[in-house]
C-alpha cells in the first residue's frame, strides 16, 4: 500500500505541484511553437509522453545498471543524449510501419523532440531526486509527459481564444504567449506544498 | 563475387562511421583524464562546504573525522538513510561536538542540512543548510545566519536534544527550550526544518548510545 | 580588408540582428531558469560560450570528412563532451554555482543554439568564421541573459551581484523570482524588441 501511495504521490507530484513546463521550465521551445490549435498541441504532448516514457525507463536502467556500479559517471549526459536520439529514431521507424494512423496524428514532431529539453531534463531530475525504483521511475516518466501535454493543451485553448482578442501588434506571437505562459505558472503555484 | 558482397557491408560500415568511432575514443579519453585529474578537487569541495558549516556552528574544532561505519535511520515507507556522524576535534584531540548531514523534503524541494550537537549530543549547536530551494524572501530566510541578523536558525542553539514543537506565536528569543517559532509566511518550510531534526536527532543518539559512542 | 568587416558583422550579428534568444527564439529554457540572479546568469552565459566554441572549432576542423547522414550524431557527440567538460569544471572550481545551476548545465546539451550554429555555419565554414560566429553568438545570449537576470534581480530582492543597489524604502516585488516573473519579463523584453525592430525598418 505504501509503495502504491508513493507512485500516486509522486504521479500527481510530478503532473501538477512540479510541472516540467510550468515550474521547471523545460520543454518552452515545443510549448511556443506547438501550442497554437489544440489538435496540434495534444498530437505533440502524445508524441512527447512516449517518448519521455522510453527514454525515462532506458537511461534509468542504463544508469544504475552500467554507469553507477562501473564508475562510469563521467560519460552519463553522452549516454543519456545517445540513449535519447537513438531512442527517438526507434520509436518513428517503428511507429511509422506498423501505426499508420498514429504517425499521422504525431509522427511529424517526433524528430523535432530530441532537442526538447524536457526528455533530457526528466532524464536528469530522475537522477537528481535519487529514484531508486524501476517502477517509480517509469510512473513519474509517464507523469512527466502527461504534465507537458495538460499545460500545451491549456496553452492552446487560451491561444484560441487570444486570437480573437486584440493583441498589440508589437506582442503577438511570442510575447504574448509567454506573459500567458507566466500566469499560468502563477495559477500552478498554488499547487506548491501540496505534497510533502 | 559473393565474397566481394560479403565484405562490402563491414567496409561500408566502417568507412562510414570511422570518424564516430574515432572521435567517440579521443573524447572518451579526454573525458577520463578531465575526469581523473579533477574528481579529487570535486571530493574536497565538498568535504569543504560541510567542514566550514559545521566549524562555523562548533567553532572550537579545527577538524572533523567520522565515525567508523554510517549509522542508519530508517524513516519509514522503506526509505532508510545512512547518516555519516561526524565528531569535531579541537587542538588537543578532544571530542568538541558532533555534526551531521540529513535532509528532508521541503516546500518546494529537498531542504539538506547540517545539524551540529555539543560534545554529550545533550544540546543542540545549531544548523546550517547545505542546499535548499525555498520561496525567496519567506521560506529562504531559515538560510540566514545569526550574525547577519537571522532570527530562526539562533532559536536552535542550545535547544535540548529530543522532541522539538513548531508554535506561531512565542518569543523566538528563548533559546534553551523545544519551543521553535515559525518563520510568518514561510510556516511549510520552517515545519520542514523541525521535522528533519524530529526525524534525526533521536535514532542517532540512541544509535551512538548502543555503539557506545557517547 | 573586407575580410575584417565581413567578421565584425558576423559577430555582431550574433548580438543584434541574429541574437539567439530574442530573434531567433532559441534556447529559452535555460533563459528563464538561471535568470533569478545576474551571477548565475553570467556563469551559464560563459559555460554556453565555452561550449560553443568547443563545438565550433571541431566540427570546423572536421567538416570535410563529415558524412551527411551521421553529422547530427557527430555534432551531438562533440557537445555532449564539451557540456561534460564545462559540468566538471564547475563543479571543481565553482561548486557554488554548479549546484545552484544544478541540471541546467547539462541541459546545454540540448540547447538548440549550439547544434543550430554547428549545423548553420561551423560545418560550411573555415575556423576562424565559426570561432567568431561562436563567440558572436555566445556574446548575444549572455549579454540578453544578464539583462534580463539584472531586471528581475533588482526588481526581486533590489540587489545586483548581491550589492544592495536600490533605495532601502524599496519593497522588493518577490513575484520577479518566481517562474511568473521570468515568462512576464522575457514576453515583454520580446515584445519591445519586436516594437524597436519595426520602428527602426
Amino acid at each position: 500500500m505504501d509503495t502504491v501511495q508513493t507512485l500516486i504521490l509522486g504521479f500527481i507530484g510530478i503532473v501538477i505541484v512540479n510541472n516540467l513546463v510550468l515550474t521547471k521550465f523545460l520543454g518552452i521551445c515545443p510549448y511556443l511553437g506547438v501550442s497554437g490549435r489544440i489538435d496540434m498541441a495534444f498530437g505533440m504532448g502524445m508524441a512527447v509522453t512516449f517518448v519521455v516514457t522510453l527514454a525515462g525507463t532506458l537511461t534509468w536502467v542504463i544508469d544504475h545498471v552500467f554507469l553507477v556500479p562501473y564508475g562510469l559517471e563521467v560519460l552519463r549526459y553522452l549516454c543519456f543524449i545517445l540513449v535519447i536520439a537513438g531512442a527517438v529514431q526507434l520509436v518513428e521507424m517503428y511507429v511509422r510501419k506498423f501505426f499508420p494512423p498514429l504517425y499521422e496524428s504525431f509522427g511529424i514532431f517526433l524528430p523535432l523532440i530530441t532537442t526538447n529539453c524536457a526528455i533530457l531534463g526528466l532524464c536528469l531530475f530522475l537522477n537528481l531526486w535519487g529514484i531508486d525504483s524501476l517502477l517509480e521511475a517509469v510512473v513519474l516518466s509517464v507523469g512527466a509527459g502527461v504534465g507537458f501535454t495538460m499545460a500545451i493543451c491549456i496553452m492552446a485553448g487560451i491561444r484560441e481564444n487570444l486570437e480573437l482578442a486584440d493583441v498589440p501588434e508589437c506582442l503577438q506571437g511570442a510575447p504574448i504567449t509567454l506573459i500567458t505562459a507566466g500566469l499560468l505558472t502563477l495559477a500552478f503555484m498554488g499547487f506548491a506544498g501540496m505534497i510533502r | 563475387m559473393s565474397n566481394n558482397e560479403k565484405k562490402n557491408p563491414v567496409l561500408f560500415f566502417l568507412q562510414e562511421s570511422w570518424l564516430l568511432m574515432v572521435a567517440s575514443i579521443a573524447f572518451g579519453c579526454l573525458l577520463a583524464c578531465l575526469n581523473a585529474a579533477w574528481a579529487p578537487k570535486i571530493a574536497q569541495n565538498e568535504i569543504d562546504k560541510f567542514n566550514k558549516l559545521a566549524g562555523n556552528l562548533i567553532d572550537t574544532a579545527t577538524q572533523f573525522q567520522s565515525v567508523d561505519e554510517p549509522i542508519p535511520v530508517d524513516i519509514g515507507k522503506g526509505k532508510v538513510y545512512n547518516i555519516d556522524v561526524k565528531k569535531g576535534i579541537d587542538a588537543d584531540g578532544n571530542i568538541v561536538g558532533w555534526a551531521f548531514v540529513c535532509e528532508g523534503s521541503g516546500f518546494a524541494d529537498k531542504i539538506k542540512l547540517v545539524i551540529a550537537t555539543d560534545a554529550a549530543f545533550e544540546k543542540l549547536a545549531g544548523f546550517g543548510v547545505l542546499s535548499s530551494n525555498e520561496t525567496p524572501g519567506f521560506g529562504d530566510k531559515i538560510n540566514i545566519k545569526p550574525e547577519d541578523g537571522g532570527f530562526y536558525q539562533p532559536q536552535f542553539i542550545g535547544a535540548p536534544v529530543g522532541k522539538l514543537e513548531l508554535t506561531k506565536t512565542g518569543d523566538p528569543g528563548k533559546h534553551d527550550d523545544d519551543q521553535i517559532v515559525a518563520i510568518s509566511g514561510a510556516t511549510v518550510t520552517s515545519d520542514a526544518v523541525v521535522k528533519i531534526f524530529n526525524t534525526f536527532l533521536v535514532p542517532v543518539k540512541e544509535a551512538m548510545e548502543i555503539r557506545g559512542l557517547l | 580588408m573586407s575580410d575584417g568587416t565581413s567578421l565584425g558583422k558576423t559577430f555582431f550579428a550574433g548580438i543584434w540582428d541574429n541574437n539567439p534568444v530574442l530573434r531567433l527564439l532559441l534556447g529559452m529554457c535555460p533563459t528563464l531558469a538561471v535568470t533569478a540572479a545576474v551571477k548565475p546568469a553570467l556563469t551559464m552565459g560563459f559555460s554556453v560560450i565555452f561550449v560553443l566554441l568547443f563545438s565550433n572549432i571541431v566540427v570546423s576542423l572536421l567538416r570535410h570528412q563529415l558524412k551527411p547522414h551521421l553529422r547530427i550524431l557527430m555534432f551531438t557527440l562533440t557537445i555532449a563532451t564539451a557540456v561534460t567538460i564545462a559540468d566538471l569544471a564547475l563543479k571543481a572550481y565553482l561548486p557554488d554555482m554548479s549546484a545552484s545551476l544544478g541540471p541546467y548545465i547539462p541541459l546545454i546539451i540540448v540547447n538548440c543554439i549550439i547544434i543550430g550554429r554547428a549545423e548553420a555555419c561551423a560545418s560550411k565554414n573555415g575556423l576562424v568564421v565559426s570561432i567568431i560566429d561562436a563567440l558572436g553568438m555566445g556574446a548575444g545570449f549572455t549579454i540578453t541573459l544578464c539583462i534580463l537576470a539584472a531586471i528581475r534581480e533588482v526588481l526581486a530582492t533590489g540587489k545586483i551581484f548581491e550589492i544592495p543597489v536600490m533605495p532601502s524604502a524599496f519593497t522588493p516585488w518577490a513575484a520577479m523570482g518566481m517562474p511568473v516573473g521570468a515568462f512576464v519579463t522575457l514576453g515583454l523584453m520580446l515584445g519591445g524588441v519586436n516594437l524597436i525592430s519595426k520602428k527602426s525598418a
